[in-house]
């Protein structure tokens, strides 16, 4: 059953394309050695894939209505703005 | 029908018939009842759809012994077969009087509105995901491609939780889309993805198909699409097949019963 729904979870992201990054494994507290090894080969799989593409694509929604008067953004949102805007051109695109 | 409807009031075989009623031109769905039979008068069928069988399932919790009657289409009957299946609706207490609704040579029109192609602009072409796609044209696409443009339309999400509302198979008390632990509530748009997966997961073996969902949508979202991937997930993986089967669907218990006896609390610690 759990084997199925991990299945059913991997093709959902999958079919939204956030595939490769749900991994299942039966492994018992006396195999350290798989343990490490599963572990290692999943890492190196993460990193392979690159950042989490989920915070890269979507950007904060900002209210674009007219502005109430004297609310010269506020800080944290220019904290947000100046973190996101030293990041590489590319980010900001799909 | 109209007689049909007339007969199951007078001789009590149904309480209730909800149906469609003309109000100024418009259909807008109503209960007939036996007191009120020259209400039938403005009886009404068309294009025009709603979730019947919620207002029936509402019905039934208020008055657990009513016998309901329904007009019932495709879908419909898809969605009652849901509602028992799940233990929210007695079949016995409920009648359906089937609506044929599917184009067909033998008639001039069909009742439904789902029939009227979509037509989307070459933007959301370009970008987004469109609601005529089939699953596998999209599942040919790069896979940082689809999430683009999954991601795209996700974001347009306004969290009106229309979607939820006219949905005839989302019958829960309390709905994980507005726990805060889930989906984060209070932000906009609802966290992308999790909102939407969150529904998709819980539409897995429940979802009906009717589309009435991307139809509310005022954003646009081919929703439909979405969850008809996954129920063919389920399928595949479960061999489940929504709408028709009897059984429990595969994802809604958790696993095999334990029956455990408790142990009382000085011999466990
Ligand atoms: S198509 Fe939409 S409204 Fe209809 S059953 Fe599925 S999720 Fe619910
Ligand atoms: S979205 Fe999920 S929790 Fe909310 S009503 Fe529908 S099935 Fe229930
Ligand atoms: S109907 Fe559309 S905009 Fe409204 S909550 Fe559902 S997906 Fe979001």
């Amino acid at each position: 059953m759990t084997v199925k729904r991990v299945r059913f979870i991997q093709e959902l992201l999958r079919f939204v394309g956030l595939e490769g990054r749900v991994h299942l494994e039966w492994i018992s507290s006396a195999e350290a050695g798989k343990f490490v090894q599963v572990v290692t080969e999943f890492t190196e799989t993460i990193r392979r894939l690159g950042p989490n593409p989920i915070q890269r694509t979507v950007r904060p929604f900002k209210a674009s209505g007219p502005r109430r008067l004297g609310t010269s953004s506020a800080p944290s949102e220019a904290e947000t703005d100046a973190e996101s805007s030293e990041e590489p051109a590319a980010a900001s695109h799909l | 029908m109209i007689q049909q409807i007339k007969s199951w009031l007078e001789d009590a075989t149904v309480d209730i018939f909800i149906g469609y009623r003309d109000v100024d031109g418009h259909a807008v769905p109503h209960g007939y009842t036996a007191d009120r039979l020259e209400e039938l008068g403005n009886w009404t069928v068309g294009t025009h759809r709603y979730p019947l069988e919620t207002f029936a399932l509402h019905l039934a919790r208020i008055h657990p012994e009513a016998t309901i009657g329904l007009l019932g289409r495709d879908c419909n009957q898809r969605a009652l077969n849901v509602l028992s299946v799940w233990n929210q609706l007695h079949a016995d207490r409920i009648r359906v009087l089937s609506l044929s609704c599917c184009p067909s040579a033998l008639k001039t029109r069909a009742d439904c509105s789902y029939l009227v192609p979509r037509k989307s602009g070459s933007f959301k072409h370009q970008v987004g995901v469109d609601a005529e796609m089939e699953a596998a044209e999209l599942e040919a696409l790069p896979s940082g491609e689809r999430w683009a443009r999954w991601a795209y339309e996700f974001q347009k999400c306004i969290k009106c939780y229309g979607c939820r509302d006219i949905c005839p198979v989302c019958f829960c008390a309390e709905c994980s889309l507005e726990s805060d632990e889930l989906v984060g509530t209070g932000k906009l748009p609802p966290e992308v993805p999790i909102f939407h997966l969150v529904r998709a997961t819980h539409m897995a073996g429940r979802c009906v198909d009717c589309g009435l969902c991307e139809e509310a949508c005022p954003a646009d979202i081919p929703l439909r699409l979405l969850y008809r991937k996954v129920n063919a997930i389920v399928e595949d993986l479960f061999g489940y097949q929504t709408g028709s089967d009897t059984a429990q669907p595969p994802l809604s218990v958790l696993g095999d019963r334990v029956e455990l006896e408790p142990l009382p609390m000085e011999k466990t610690g």
